[in-house]
């Protein structure tokens, strides 16, 4: 019997990945055999310079993309070979995201895009899930938001609807992608404090790439990825540690 | 100075491939397309009058006629100025969302030192090339068409019109008229160009909603003097023609001025009606995001809605007025008619609506074009909403819909619009008349409203809402969710 992602304590997990774009000698291998958990209920930063292939692990462990071969699980589902429609109905019900920028549908209210995911599933969050949206805004300083238009919101406060959203459905697992990019170091630094605090307070499994070293401090787990490789995996860094670490990579490489 | 000059130089538009490689944008296809469609029914019509003409003075029966042939005239004059105003709203319309789409470029070009009145001058420009364009194409394509017509109405028909010839003078007309509405067309369309800031090329910008024409009331002042003149002139065409037919004289000018007042003030009064079709379709999450759609840019979804409702409007006009003389003709004789003498005025019905129908064509061309650049230009929006967990069907309804939304608010509109007209016409015209059993005047008649008509309309308006969505759905459901990602 095969041993499942929960019996392992992983929120997701894939196994000898490789993605590769082209083919034959002109092809490029974005991932190489690459094989990794996330652990559930931690904050893990995967960081690595442009090129080395964490975008591209984390769109195939978020079910946005396949892997040219390998598996992937959320949860103890397998993703790998999912159809258009069950892919997209397990990133509604079971992955949050957050973007760098572009995290919000501008037709929308806040409180409308915070409700999206229920909406797509075609239902009303029940009195629970209503009761967690709720303690969410509050925790996120959202309450006299939430009839405001993305437009009519910094982008700080964009980015904490976005956090809302992806926290809404209690998913298996949460995918930030450089959440703090567009941000000031202020409002980067309080949507850092706010994943944190949801992975360390409320038990959510995040993973967050990013190639900034302050970003990835905030974590319990930084992996770092080197030409479509694990190159490195340590607990809880200092930034400085993390910068060093980076610099190092670079100079050898 | 040479700072502005050096920019225009630069501008990509003009830049290595050629001077024309913008014609290869999104949508400029469908401008050209619009104005050549425009131009050859204008040019057809000219030519079609000239020879109708040339048949009559060719007859020694009927010699000189002309009445009808002025008649013919008149009819030919109303019927290219609405595909001409159709043509002209769906190019502003594609202008407008072209601009939208290049609004990083041109902040980036302002940025480094071009004018904003520079920036407008060159869209405007390629506004006139494509009006150019497609009126030489209509030229060429509806000369062609006649020459045709002629060679088969000689050989089939019989019917001799004399030394009549395709080279008609008069063609120039709607040619030049294409021409200069279409460069028209892209000045107003353009407008945007003049709101776009520097600033706008740092990006993180959020795209604003419901900002096009928010407290503009001020600008439809004109519009607004033009309805309450053309309602006026309605009701006194309504109350003299109790008196004397001549009342649907008055009410004619009073139709045109209203209906013109209300197509400019369409962003005043659609997007209500679009906001009440919306409702229709529930609270989901498809239904609600594609009523928001409709009504982001209200006024290029006005600007397309009336130029549906104005091929809707006519075609019932026509239908409802025939409907009611018919009615009030069977009242005056106790329905002694027979069927055949309706057969001309039923013709002569169908040939107006077939020829109304060019200018619903024209409208799905920009119906087709607004959907689709609206699409390509909501990529991000698209792969955001996958991501987080729409699925490619829910795209499809939801694009679908946004559709649907827009031809049914112009269907309702034109429909009402139309019953109104057309029982106007019918009144002012008949009122007078005297009919059984005491042959007093015929007072106030009921409108009549023939439902084959309505239902075809129905049925045309839902055709067209399907082939209108083909392209924009497939290329909306083609967005991978990946793209929400993508850096810009």
């Amino acid at each position: 019997m095969e041993i499942t992602t929960s019996d392992l304590g992983l929120a997701a997990r894939v196994q000898h990945l490789t993605k590769t774009y082209g083919a034959g000698a002109a092809g490029v291998r974005a991932l190489d055999d690459v094989s990794v958990g996330i652990r559930r209920g931690q904050f893990t930063a995967i960081m690595g310079p442009s090129g080395s292939g964490k975008s591209t692990l984390m769109h195939i462990m978020a079910g946005l993309d396949a892997p040219t071969e390998g598996r992937a699980w959320i949860g103890d589902t397998e993703i790998t070979g999912l159809g258009d429609v069950e892919m997209t109905i397990l990133r509604r019900r079971r992955v949050g995201f957050i973007f760098q920028a572009f995290n919000l549908v501008p037709t929308l209210d806040a409180l409308g895009n915070i409700l999206l995911p229920f909406e797509l599933d075609g239902r009303q969050p029940t009195a629970l899930e209503r009761a967690r949206i709720d303690s969410l805004v509050e925790r996120l300083g959202l309450a006299s938001r939430l009839a405001h238009r993305p437009h009519e919101l910094s982008g700080g406060q964009q980015q904490r609807v976005a956090i809302a959203r992806a926290l809404a459905t209690a998913p298996d697992l949460v995918f930030a992608d450089e959440p703090t990019g567009n941000l000031d170091s202020r409002s980067g630094r309080e949507v850092l404090a706010l994943l944190a605090s949801a992975s360390r307070d409320h038990g959510q499994s995040i993973a967050m790439v990013t190639h900034d070293a302050i970003a990835a401090s905030h974590a319990d787990r930084v992996l770092f990825l080197g030409d479509g490789r694990i190159t490195a995996d340590h607990p809880k860094q200092s930034a400085e540690q993390i910068a060093a670490h980076m610099l190092a990579a670079e100079v050898a490489a | 100075m040479s700072a502005v000059a050096t920019v225009s130089r630069i501008s990509p538009a003009r830049s290595s491939s050629g001077r024309l490689h913008w014609l290869r944008e999104r949508g400029m296809g469908a401008s050209v397309l619009v104005s050549a469609l425009a131009a050859a029914f204008g040019v057809i019509l000219v030519e079609v009058t000239a020879y109708i003409g040339a048949v009559l003075q060719a007859d020694p029966f009927i010699g000189d006629s002309e009445t009808l042939a002025v008649v013919v005239m008149i009819l030919s004059v109303l019927l290219v100025a609405v595909a001409m105003y159709v043509a002209a709203m769906v190019t502003a319309n594609t202008f407008s969302t072209i601009i939208a789409g290049r609004t990083r470029r041109i902040a980036l070009l302002r940025l480094i030192g071009a004018s904003a009145r520079s920036q407008r001058a060159e869209v405007t420009g390629q506004g006139f090339v494509v009006g150019l364009i497609g009126a030489v194409i209509g030229l060429a394509s509806g000369v062609g068409f006649a020459a045709l017509g002629v060679l088969i109405g000689e050989s089939l028909l019989g019917v001799g019109a004399g030394d009549f010839t395709v080279l008609q003078p008069g063609v120039l007309f709607p040619v030049v008229g294409v021409a200069l509405t279409t460069w028209l067309a892209a000045w107003i369309g353009s407008r945007r160009v003049l709101t776009v800031t520097p600033l706008q090329a740092l990006g993180g910008s959020v795209e604003r909603t419901h900002d096009d024409e928010a407290g503009r009331r001020g600008k439809h002042v004109g519009a607004l003097v033009l309805i309450v003149v053309g309602v006026v002139l309605l009701a006194a065409g309504v109350v003299l023609g109790l008196i004397t037919p001549l009342g649907v004289v008055v009410a004619f000018f009073g139709g045109l001025f209203s209906f013109t007042g209300l197509a400019t003030a369409s962003p005043l009064f659609m997007p209500p009606v679009l906001r009440l079709v919306g409702r229709l379709f529930g609270r989901g999450a498809t239904a609600r995001l594609a009523a928001e759609n409709a009504l982001r840019h209200p006024e290029r979804s006005s600007r397309m809605a009336i130029g549906v409702v104005m091929g809707v409007a006519l075609v019932t006009m026509f239908a409802v007025a025939l409907e009611s003389v018919k009615a009030l003709m069977m009242r005056q004789s106790e329905g002694e008619f027979v069927d055949g003498f309706f057969a001309p005025m039923d013709a002569f019905a169908s040939i107006m609506m077939v020829l109304v129908a060019v200018s619903a064509v024209i409208a799905a061309v920009g119906l087709v074009n607004l959907l689709t650049i609206g699409v390509v230009q909501r990529r991000r929006e698209l792969g955001l909403l996958r991501a987080i967990g729409m699925t490619s069907t829910q795209v499809r309804r939801m694009v679908l819909l946004e559709a649907v939304h827009i031809t049914v608010a112009a269907t309702l509109t034109g429909l009402v619009l139309g019953v109104a007209y057309g029982w106007i016409a019918a009144q002012s015209l008949l009122g007078s008349v005297p009919v059984l059993p005491d042959y007093d005047p015929a007072g106030l008649v009921y409108p009549a409203v023939p439902w084959i008509p309505v239902a075809v309309i129905v049925v045309a308006t839902a055709v067209l809402t399907v082939v209108a969505a083909v392209t924009p759905t497939r290329l909306a459901t083609r967005v991978a969710p990946v793209e929400a990602l993508a850096a810009d």
